[in-house]
């Protein structure tokens, strides 16, 4: 152990410069790894850390009646259901409404709450995080906290077909209904506004019936029995409701993009280094042959030898994981930053030993496993033998590009000849340049479908968007549609609603019935299959239909209104607006069932109309038989600047990471090569090579590689980064992705790609100036 | 009068070893010309390679200029020496130093293209110089590692030669051969200057000396003492014990 | 490297077996497809009132009969037509319905036969892709064998055969990528050992005479008794040409004897005197020491020429520092200082406005003790100039007074290293 000690400093003063790089790439993979460890490992169960702070509830229902036979009811269900731990009711008031958030709009089920009668709940608890003191205003979720919504600005919200204006008197946290991701959003009012708003009848009055259960696994199927039962009680009151595996869900979606990231960009990076290392290694045996014949015949045991490389390595990849780890805790908190905008729960960054000692582990034994691996050729070394020789380090079957007969230009020629000479270099190149490329492929797929244009990354993730939607209540329906249908504004209509289904045999499912599939905007929603057609026939969702081993053709029953029916299953779909708990079916199919209380439509508006004023114009002529009309587009914006802002950093942090890895690989590489072939370097010199040229040739003997394996790992990569990004995007219920690789801008970073490397490569080649010609005098 | 090739004043060059500055040429005033062989001789440490080093301008002098032919080549940097080098300068050294990864013929056309020179005069050049040293077409196509020493260093004069330089620098040719092979490359010297090719020649080995017309003999990095000898005829002992009593009068 | 490629090959025969499996124990009977099927029923309902006119929307190929058997549609001739032909040819068949009635039914065709005979199709050419394959890796391995293992083997025939005959010069070419490397080297090896056997025998022999030769050196006379015959020979040396010869050795031998007398008595007299060490020195060095010297800052320094020197700086420093005293005592003017190179020399030469020396002492300027006319009340022991004088001799150099145009000019002359006066040409 302590002759492996010896060695090992040794041999690390000898190759400072390639430890470096070794070292640096490890510390970028501990970085990546660490933060994707807490991400993953800690930042969700910090969910229920919060949740269990707040006493939060698992299952939330508000229906529209608050009245104590309601309460009674609910008492008595959840009384004689052995699931539900505990239960309390809110008061409330419950309306669809909106507001301006993000240059978008927030729309959403907002549920008001009155501030004692909120800060006094059993269940579901609320906390104030910021207070400004005044006594008349709103309190809104710590998600919305921005530049527009402030504490002393006056925030307008539509409530329904009407708009109030509140003072924001401060912002508050709350687990399940903090976010317009949770299904409904909570908003305290002062109790002045309180009773202005009940007294206003805008938004009908509620109960908030918050439930506890024994175990949070039974969330879904409790919140569908809930409520299925007072739906079958009251069928006329309208009832909005989530669970705690929704909103753990849908709170966490970009956090589980985010870590879905960086664990590739880890595993990348951590590949990277590995390779280089591998072949440092191999590097360093064939140039130290003779040394390790000498240390042999002195009597170190091949054990020794390569405890010493493990111990070299181990060593500094230890050291620098650790610091990796420290570095990745300065740069969490921006991360955290990121996140919280979307989560809406405040996280407190604090030392996590597990994914620290996750990081260590892992990179520890990656890096042992590698040096062992690839030192296993130092037992093969006899120590006669490499005392007379060293080790072959040319096959000489043939010249390759004989100079004589090859029109090349010179230099050209000459670092051909170099590169066909390493099979190694090539490979570690190879590896590293078709990761690069996929680094690229994959920011230039997201700056094109998520940066520059959204609406591929919309179709996915949303699934169908239109301009504007319009609820309306069935006895205008008819009268509305002929309208719309002669308005020249309206370029297309169709059905669009979203009624609730449950599947016999399985969960709750969403179902959005249309008329006409044949209409939809997006008919990417339906990726295997096709869309529903007759009225027996079915799209369901890839991911419950995969939990549920349904395929294509099989047959689904679902139940509503206390009707059963069974569908043909015609297609897949990956919308993720219900994480994967959706279906389609068309109008005819959903009458086999029950008439639609009320309709949903989609229209698509002409260019030049404000959809705005559309919807003011389309409310003032139907009245209150208009439930709803909600700008799509400012909904899907407001919702979607935080998916673009968080593309844009992960776009740029993976492009600045894949230069400093090219740079550290190509660093290692030419360092390897200049020791390697000093004398050569030295006898072209002499032969009256400049600096310049040797430069132009080293930095051109990468490029053959570089290029071929740029543009095949371009290519490549643009067939399957469709897959791989479908691949970690599966946790949202994302099958298959239908993004468009942008060609341009592939090409365009090939290219770029190819002159940084080409640059770098002259530039690390420097160094070339320093080795003299006459360092070949002999002797004196 | 010959035309005088290449002209150092005051030549000096010192390396710092810890500190302390070495010298290890001195104050060298030198003239060489066009035609001759000469050899520079010494003991080791003497100086010889530095001296023939800095006369090929591979290396910069501390002190002192060198002229060669009509430039100072004392005052270029790295990069114009370099490109002086390839055609004014042929190197042939001890180690031979082929390039490991290039067949004979390749060796050679590697410093002949530098000068940008047509591809097929290059070829018929090399093809000549390699006749003359008596390497076959078979051999030029294999490499370095698989040809005997005598054979690399005669590639290795093809190599200094292709660009017919104006002097060719030879640090102890024979130095890393055997006799007979050390013979074989003699000869080849001697016949190239024989042909009016000029050469300048370190080596310490009397055999080599005897080649010569002018033999310099260094010491302590100036030039002790110099001796005129005739032109190379096999068996010519006068001329032999010339030598041998210039060598002994310098301590040799 | 050799068990890699037969684990290759090993691998890819286990892939082909795999692939041959899975595809014979694949599920032969894929499913229907029922979303076809259902569109097929919709659109005959749809089309019922006008059957006549119904076109296929779907690639199947079906016959659609009334509740009395009679064929309405037939999507192409050949199929089953009525109810039991679809059972013996295991066709699905479903119930058509208009108006809440079953008014007919659809006999979809079973196309299995068809599927059979496409999957047969795909195993054969599997099976022809596998045999190809396996005839290339064949091929590829015999290739591979010839060249590793039949070539080497003819070659080593050949370099048997040269051993046979004697030349051991040719070395065996060896691969260490082959099969057999260690073992051509081996024959290598014995061929080697054969050679240095053979240069071993030759080497004693040339031994044997350089031994005999390095006797008889040792046998010839001291130095001594060479001398001594060589002047009886003189004596008795009866013409001048051979006397000459006698006076020759003599003299070398004396020239030996006053060496080391020379050398002897030397060493006695250095021991009484200031060690003088000179050393090479670049002579940029030399501003510095002037600086040191002048530190009235009389003189301009001069540009001094690039050369290397034999000094003792510690001693040219005192003779610095002598001269630019002397200067600021006597004379108390400007310094000129110069600097250039002359036969051999590095000469510094400073000159003051002092008006010089009367011409009659300037030759005892360097004398010991001794003491211009104007030193005066000036302290001193007239040491300076004489110590100085020694220094610069001792470095091979010398120091030159005389008067210049404007007063006193010294002349430091700094040896050149390395030109020495005795420079030796043998023409």
């Amino acid at each position: 152990m302590k002759k492996s000690l010896l060695l090992a400093r040794s041999n690390l003063r000898k190759t400072k410069g390639q430890a470096t790089a070794i070292a640096v790439l490890i510390l970028l993979a501990a970085v990546m790894l660490n933060l994707w460890l807490m991400l993953s490992l800690d930042y969700k169960q910090n969910f229920d850390r919060c949740h269990s702070r707040l006493n939060a509830e698992h299952v939330t229902l508000a229906v529209d009646e608050n009245n104590s036979d309601m309460r009674d009811f609910l008492t008595h269900t959840l009384n004689g259901d052995t699931r539900a731990a505990d239960f309390c009711f809110t008061p409330a008031l419950h309306m669809v409404g909106s507001f301006d958030f993000n240059n978008g709009e927030i729309n959403s089920e907002l549920i008001f709450l009155e501030k004692q009668a909120a800060l006094s709940r059993s269940i579901g608890k609320v906390e104030i995080l910021e207070e400004s003191g005044a006594k008349s205003g709103v309190y809104m979720p710590i998600l919305y906290k921005s530049d527009r919504i402030a504490v002393g600005k006056t925030v307008d919200i539509s409530i329904g077909s009407n708009k109030m204006s509140y003072t924001v008197c401060g912002f508050f946290n709350s687990v399940m209904a903090g976010s317009h991701n949770c299904s409904m959003c909570a908003l305290i009012l002062t109790e002045d506004k309180y009773e202005e708003l009940k007294k206003s009848g805008y938004a009908p009055n509620a109960t908030l019936c918050s439930v506890r259960l024994n175990n949070k696994a039974d969330s879904e199927t409790c919140e569908t029995w809930l409520k299925n039962t007072v739906a079958a009680r009251y069928p006329t009151a309208h009832t909005v409701s989530n669970s705690y595996a929704l909103v753990s869900q849908s709170r966490y979606i970009s956090q589980m993009i985010c870590a879905s990231i960086l664990n590739a960009m880890a595993f990348l990076i951590l590949l990277i280094a590995l390779v280089v290392m591998s072949s440092n290694i191999m590097n360093y045996i064939q140039e130290h042959m003779k040394n390790l014949g000498v240390l042999k015949a002195v009597g170190y045991t091949s054990r020794q030898l390569t405890g010493a490389l493990i111990l070299q390595f181990s060593g500094v990849s230890l050291l620098f994981s650790a610091a990796g780890v420290g570095l990745s805790y300065c740069l969490f908190p921006q991360l955290n930053k990121m996140m919280i905008s979307q989560t809406g729960i405040p996280y407190q960054v604090r030392f996590l030993p597990l994914p620290c000692g996750i990081t260590l582990l892992l990179l520890e034994i990656a890096v042992i496993f590698t040096v062992w691996l690839s030192s296993r050729r130092i037992k093969k070394v006899e120590p006669i033998v490499a005392l007379r020789q060293g080790m072959q380090t040319h096959t000489f079957r043939r010249s390759r590009v004989p100079l004589e007969k090859t029109n090349m230009p010179f230099i050209l020629a000459l670092a051909v000849k170099t590169t066909l000479s390493d099979a190694k270099r090539n490979i570690t190149i190879c590896i590293t340049m078709f990761i690069v490329s996929l680094i690229m492929v994959f920011s230039g797929l997201m700056i094109e479908n998520v940066i520059a244009d959204m609406t591929p990354f919309l179709d996915l993730i949303v699934g169908e968007t239109a301009d504007s939607c319009i609820n309306v209540e069935k006895n205008i329906e008819k009268n509305f549609l002929r309208e719309m249908q002669t308005d020249p504004r309206v370029e297309k209509l169709y059905l669009y609603s979203s009624v609730s289904l449950r599947h016999v045999d399985g969960l709750e499912l969403t179902a959005v019935v249309c008329d006409d599939f044949s209409k939809v905007n997006n008919p990417g929603v339906v990726f295997e299959g096709r869309f529903p057609r007759y009225d027996n026939e079915m799209a369901l969702a890839a991911k419950y239909a995969g939990e549920q081993k349904l395929k294509i053709g099989d047959e689904i029953t679902v139940t509503a209104n206390g009707r059963k029916s069974a569908y043909i299953i015609s297609g897949l779909t990956q919308i993720t607006n219900n994480l994967g708990k959706d279906c389609l079916i068309t109008r005819a199919g959903y009458e086999r069932l029950g008439k639609l209380p009320n309709t949903s439509y989609y229209l698509n508006l002409t260019e030049e109309t404000d959809i705005d004023n559309f919807h003011t114009e389309v409310k003032k002529r139907f009245g209150n038989d208009i439930n709803a009309a909600i700008n799509v587009e400012a909904t899907i914006n407001g919702a979607s600047a935080v998916y673009i802002s968080l593309m844009m950093i992960l776009v740029i942090a993976i492009l600045l990471l894949s230069i400093v890895v090219i740079t550290f690989v190509l660093f290692l590489l030419i360092r390897t090569m200049l020791n390697h072939q000093k004398q050569d370097y030295g006898i072209q010199k002499a032969l009256g090579f400049t600096t310049g040229q040797l430069i132009l040739q080293t930095a051109l003997s990468f490029m053959p590689t570089v290029i071929l394996s740029t543009l095949t790992g371009m290519a490549v990569c643009s067939l399957i980064i469709n897959p791989l990004t479908a691949f970690f995007l599966r946790s949202i219920g994302i099958v298959k992705c239908t993004f468009t690789v942008p060609l341009g801008l592939n090409i365009l970073g090939g290219t770029g790609l190819i002159l940084f490397t080409f640059a770098i490569a002259c530039l690390l080649s420097l160094k070339i100036k320093k080795i003299a010609p006459k360092e070949l005098l002999t002797g004196e | 009068m010959k035309k005088t090739l290449i002209k150092t004043k005051h030549l000096s060059k010192s390396f710092s070893t810890g500190g302390d500055l070495q010298h290890v040429l001195k104050n060298i005033d030198l003239e060489l010309y066009q035609g001759d062989f000469t050899v520079i001789m010494g003991a080791s440490g003497a100086g010889k390679s530095t001296l023939l080093y800095a006369l090929s301008g591979m290396d910069t002098p501390s002190l002192g200029t060198i002229t060669f032919g009509e430039k100072v080549i004392s005052d270029m940097n790295q990069d114009e020496l370099s490109v002086f080098r390839r055609s004014h300068c042929g190197f042939v050294f001890q180690q031979i130093y082929l390039i490991e990864g290039m067949s004979l013929i390749e060796n050679v056309l590697a410093a002949g293209l530098l000068t940008g020179r047509d591809k097929m005069s290059l070829l018929a050049k090399a093809r000549e110089l390699f006749s003359r040293v008596d390497i076959s077409e078979e051999t030029q196509k294999k490499f370095p590692a698989q040809i005997s020493g005598g054979e690399a260093q005669r590639a290795g004069i093809v190599r200094a030669l292709i660009n017919s330089p104006e002097i060719l620098f030879a640090d102890e040719p024979t130095g890393a051969l055997n006799s007979k092979t050390g013979l074989d490359v003699l000869n080849t010297l001697t016949d190239f200057n024989e042909q009016g090719q000029s050469i300048i020649m370190v080596t310490h080995d009397m055999r080599s000396a005897r080649r010569g017309n002018r033999i310099l003999y260094l010491k302590d990095g100036t030039i002790l003492g110099e001796c005129r000898l005739g032109r190379w005829v096999h068996g010519d002992r006068e001329r032999h014990e010339k030598l041998s009593s210039f060598l002994s009068e310098m301590g040799w | 490297m050799k068990k890699q490629i037969l684990l290759t090959i090993l691998l890819l025969f286990l892939a082909e077996a795999a692939a041959l499996v899975f595809f014979a124990f694949r599920d032969m009977n894929p499913p229907q497809d029922a979303v076809l099927i259902n569109e097929a029923v919709h659109t005959i309902q749809a089309d019922w009132k006008q059957i006549h006119e119904h076109k296929n929307p779907t690639p199947l190929d079906y016959v659609i009969i009334d509740n009395d058997g009679a064929v309405l549609f037939r999507t192409k001739p050949g199929l089953s037509e009525s109810l039991n032909a679809a059972v013996i040819h295991r066709d699905t068949m479903l119930d058509i319905q208009a108006d809440g009635q079953t008014v007919g039914k659809l006999l979809i065709y079973n196309d299995n036969s068809r599927i059979f005979l496409r999957q047969k199709q795909n195993l054969l050419f599997l099976l022809t892709a596998v045999t190809l394959l396996q005839s290339i890796l064949c091929a590829g391995y015999t290739f591979y064998l010839n060249h590793s293992i039949v070539t080497p083997f003819q070659k080593l025939k050949g370099f048997a055969e040269r051993i046979a005959a004697g030349n051991l010069d040719i070395p065996l070419e060896m691969d260490r990528q082959n099969l057999f490397g260690a073992f051509t080297e081996s024959f290598d090896l014995m061929r080697r050992e054969l050679k240095k056997a053979r240069q071993a025998e030759a080497r004693a022999n040339a031994d044997k005479k350089e031994l005999v030769a390095e006797l008889s050196h040792d046998i010839k006379t001291p130095v001594a008794s060479i001398k001594a015959v060589a002047e009886v020979g003189t004596a008795l040396a009866d013409t001048d040409r051979l006397r000459n010869h006698y006076v020759q050795i003599i003299r070398k031998a004396d020239q030996i004897n006053t060496l080391i007398t020379n050398l002897f008595t030397a060493t006695m007299e250095e021991l009484e005197r200031l060690s003088v060490t000179p050393l090479d020195m670049e002579s940029r060095e030399i501003r510095r020491l002037l600086e040191n010297a002048d530190y009235l800052r009389r003189a301009d320094l001069p540009a001094i020429p690039d050369c290397v020197i034999y000094v003792d700086k510690l001693r040219l420093q005192q003779v610095f520092d002598n001269i630019f005293a002397n200067s600021y005592k006597y004379a108390d003017t400007p310094v000129s200082l110069s600097a250039f190179i002359e036969t051999g020399y590095l000469i510094i030469r400073m000159e003051d406005y002092g008006g010089g020396v009367p011409p009659e002492e300037l030759p005892l300027l360097k004398e010991k003790f001794h003491r211009g006319q104007n030193a005066g009340q000036l302290d001193g022991a007239g040491l300076g100039l004489y110590i100085s004088d020694y220094f610069m001799k001792e470095m091979q150099g010398e120091l030159t007074l005389q008067n210049g145009a404007h007063g006193l000019c010294v002349d430091v002359h700094l040896a050149l290293s390395g030109t020495f006066k005795d420079y030796l040409r043998i023409p």
